[in-house]
């Protein structure tokens, strides 16, 4: 059950933001004109309050005192018109109010602009208040000091409330066809957007085990976004076809290695059966058995320890380290492999300058150890000598390297031994009882501690092989 | 017969060249390595060679090319560990006449060793007539005009020989390297011995003398 789709989650965000984007306009939209609405009310306003105190004349006796002239009342301010009005003098307070001004209705010339709606609350009234307007009759030579007044100015605002409903009214239907238009057309536009994905995990489902070839969709690989995606998927691929074949051939390298001992053990028992034996002979035979019997087991086990090896060194199995001394481990190995090296007369010198301690599983150690060293002694001419140093490099890896002064390695075959089941020379290799397998071991083993292995050699002088491990934490 | 075992694995070579030995009467030569094998093959003397084919020095397909191009006929049968389908076709492509893939079975490996050696030298059937006398090689058994005739294990190699070839002069020599592994020198002298021993039984009753004597060559079988 897929509970989360990107689809889904695409579609709602764009919803959500065209809803909010509509929303935002409608706000600003109803805003705007209700602001520009007020302004150009209070501009008509002021200029009507303007002329109202043009009619503010003064008296001829040259006192300095005012009067109101009504006699010249514009048709605007005429007494069925609903605006009200009222002047005060700086000298002598209220002069006048429109002739329609409510009864007990007080508005104080001072304060800022104001609102004041009607007893039924019917009407409301935008309240503007003009003071210092000096009064513009004038004459010449005035002997007074001029006044001024201040003028009270209220004008209805219904209309402006209407006009600011029928803005909203006009951006919110927009706004709705807008979602209306946009949506479907977002909704196929995410739909598009996201089939190359869809494609590419069509392309995805046909990767198998027997076909590792990922077809890139043409429109996937024009993705900016799926190019990681894309990328990474290649190299994964790639990485698990690698390993894949790795043990498939694995796999095939080790059967058709079986097959020779079975080989063996099934010819001697059917020659046995070839025709009536003396006890003696089957008893010869059956010796023969078991020991070609022992030959299949010691092979099926060094397969195990590689595959084990292997599986380690990919992180497969973790197991419990403990701080070991490498030149303790060497010196155990040393000893094992001591009845070996007594065949070919072979002396074998440990050396190191100190104390090289890192976290490991000694066994594991050891087996590389004795890998390396088998081979150096097996390799070795009679009576040669086998070197072993082990150097720390103050920060760097812990390095053991084993020399010897033996035939050496053929250039042509030094880039595979470390290969499984790789023989340079199989008559060699069998003579000396190898099966091809103890330095893929010993290679997959250092791996599996982040270490390297790496062989020099020059024909006839010696091989050298190199193992580095890093200390880590200890 | 003669065969040569090219195999690197001693224990079974040694097998095999039991079995053949003792099953088949043959004379067997075992050549542990490529270069010893492409040289005792390129001798000439061997009616079959059963090949291996990872080989130390020399590996079996080299070989095999090796002395095909130096136009030796002898049948060979590879005895491979590979059994996928290109490897084979480029084995019988580079001149094999058969395969077995290991582990196989060594009554099988008898057989068709035989079969090869047959074929090799143009004779299709098991059982090869000359005249009156029938040898089945299956079965290893000689009669002469219906009746069986009781050979030692030399008798019988010598006139199987004979009769693989017949109506062809086979020389003393030819007959020694077919019938002994490589020290057959010291033998030189026993040819003589089963020649008139084989004559001995197989005229027994029967005028018509079917082994003749070249003067000088060497001895020849018809009727």
């Amino acid at each position: 059950m897929v509970r989360n789709s990107i689809q889904r989650r695409l579609i709602a965000t764009v919803i959500v933001s065209q809803t909010l984007l509509a929303a935002g306009l409608l706000f600003t939209g109803v805003f705007y004109t209700h602001r520009r609405l007020l302004s150009t009310l209070d501009a008509g306003m002021q200029a009507r309050a303007m002329s109202v105190a043009a009619l503010v004349r003064y008296t001829e006796d040259a006192s300095g005192n005012v009067y109101f002239d009504n006699t010249l009342m514009p048709d605007s301010l005429d007494p069925g018109h609903p605006d009200l009005f009222a002047v005060w003098t700086e000298r002598s307070g209220l002069l006048t109010r429109s002739s329609n001004w409510p009864l007990g209705l007080q508005i104080p010339p001072q304060g800022a602009y104001n609102r004041w709606v009607t007893a039924g609350g019917k009407i409301e009234y935008r309240v503007l208040r003009v003071s210092g307007v000096p009064v513009l009759d004038r004459e010449e030579g005035m002997s007074f000091r001029p006044q001024t007044l201040t003028i009270v100015y209220a004008a209805p605002s219904f209309s402006m409330r209407r006009q600011t409903w029928l803005a909203a009214e006009i951006i919110a239907v927009a706004s709705l066809f807008l979602l209306a238009v946009t949506v479907p057309l977002a909704l196929w536009g995410i739909r598009r957007g996201l089939l190359p994905l869809q494609h590419l995990a069509d392309q995805a489902a046909l990767v198998s085990a027997n076909h590792w070839q990922l077809r890139l969709p043409e429109d996937a690989q024009q993705i900016a976004e799926l190019r990681p995606l894309t990328e990474s998927m290649t190299t994964m691929l790639a990485r698990l076809q690698h390993s894949f074949a790795q043990q498939r051939e694995f796999l095939g390298n080790a059967a058709h290695e079986l097959k020779t001992p079975v080989a063996v053990l099934k010819s001697t028992l059917q020659s046995l059966q070839h025709r009536p034996r003396s006890s003696d002979e089957y008893r010869a035979g059956l010796e023969q058995c078991l020991e070609d019997l022992d030959r299949l087991e010691q092979l099926l086990q060094w397969m195990l320890r590689l595959a084990r090896a292997e599986q380690w060194a990919q992180g497969a199995i973790r197991r419990d380290l403990q701080v070991i001394n490498v030149a303790a481990t060497c010196e155990e190995a040393v000893e094992r492999i001591r009845p070996l090296a007594q065949t070919h007369n072979a002396t074998i010198h440990v050396s190191g300058n100190e104390t090289v301690l890192l976290r490991a599983d000694p066994e594991d150690l050891q087996l590389v150890w004795i890998n390396l060293l088998e081979n150096a002694v097996r390799y070795s001419p009679e009576g040669g000598s086998v070197e072993v140093a082990i150097m720390r490099n103050n920060s760097g890896p812990a390095r053991v390297i084993f020399e010897d002064h033996g035939v050496g390695i053929p250039a042509a075959d030094l880039p595979h031994i470390f290969e499984r089941f790789y023989r340079g020379d199989p008559s060699r290799t069998r003579a000396t009882g190898g099966f091809g397998l103890g330095l893929a071991i010993a290679k997959a083993l250092v791996e599996a501690y982040g270490g390297t292995i790496t062989a020099a050699s020059a024909p006839g002088q010696g091989t050298r092989m190199t193992v580095e491990l890093p200390l880590g934490s200890q | 017969m003669r065969v040569l075992i090219v195999e690197d694995e001693p224990r079974l070579a040694e097998n095999i060249a039991r079995s053949l030995r003792e099953s088949a009467g043959f004379a067997v030569d075992v050549a542990t390595d490529g270069q010893e094998g492409l040289f005792l093959a390129e001798s000439n003397v061997y009616d079959a060679v059963l090949l291996d084919l990872m080989l130390p020095k020399l590996d079996g397909m080299q070989l095999l090319t090796r002395i095909r191009q130096a136009g030796h006929r002898t049948p060979v049968l590879v005895v491979t560990a590979r059994d996928d389908k290109e490897s084979v076709v480029a084995l019988l492509n580079a001149g094999a006449d058969d395969y077995l893939t290991k582990p196989f079975d060594l009554g099988e490996l008898l057989a068709r060793t035989k079969a090869l050696i047959r074929r090799g030298k143009g004779q299709p059937s098991p059982v090869l007539t000359i005249g009156d006398l029938e040898l089945n090689a299956v079965s290893r058994t000689v009669q002469r005009a219906g009746k069986y005739v009781a050979l030692t294990a030399m008798e019988y190699r010598v006139l199987e020989y004979l009769a693989h070839r017949p109506r062809a002069v086979v020389s003393k020599t030819e007959l020694l390297e077919h019938l002994y592994d490589y020290n057959w020198e010291k033998f030189s002298n026993v040819i003589e011995v089963y020649i008139s021993g084989l004559r001995r039984k197989l005229n027994d009753g029967s005028a018509r003398q079917l082994i003749h004597t070249v003067r000088g060559q060497g001895y020849i079988l018809q009727d």
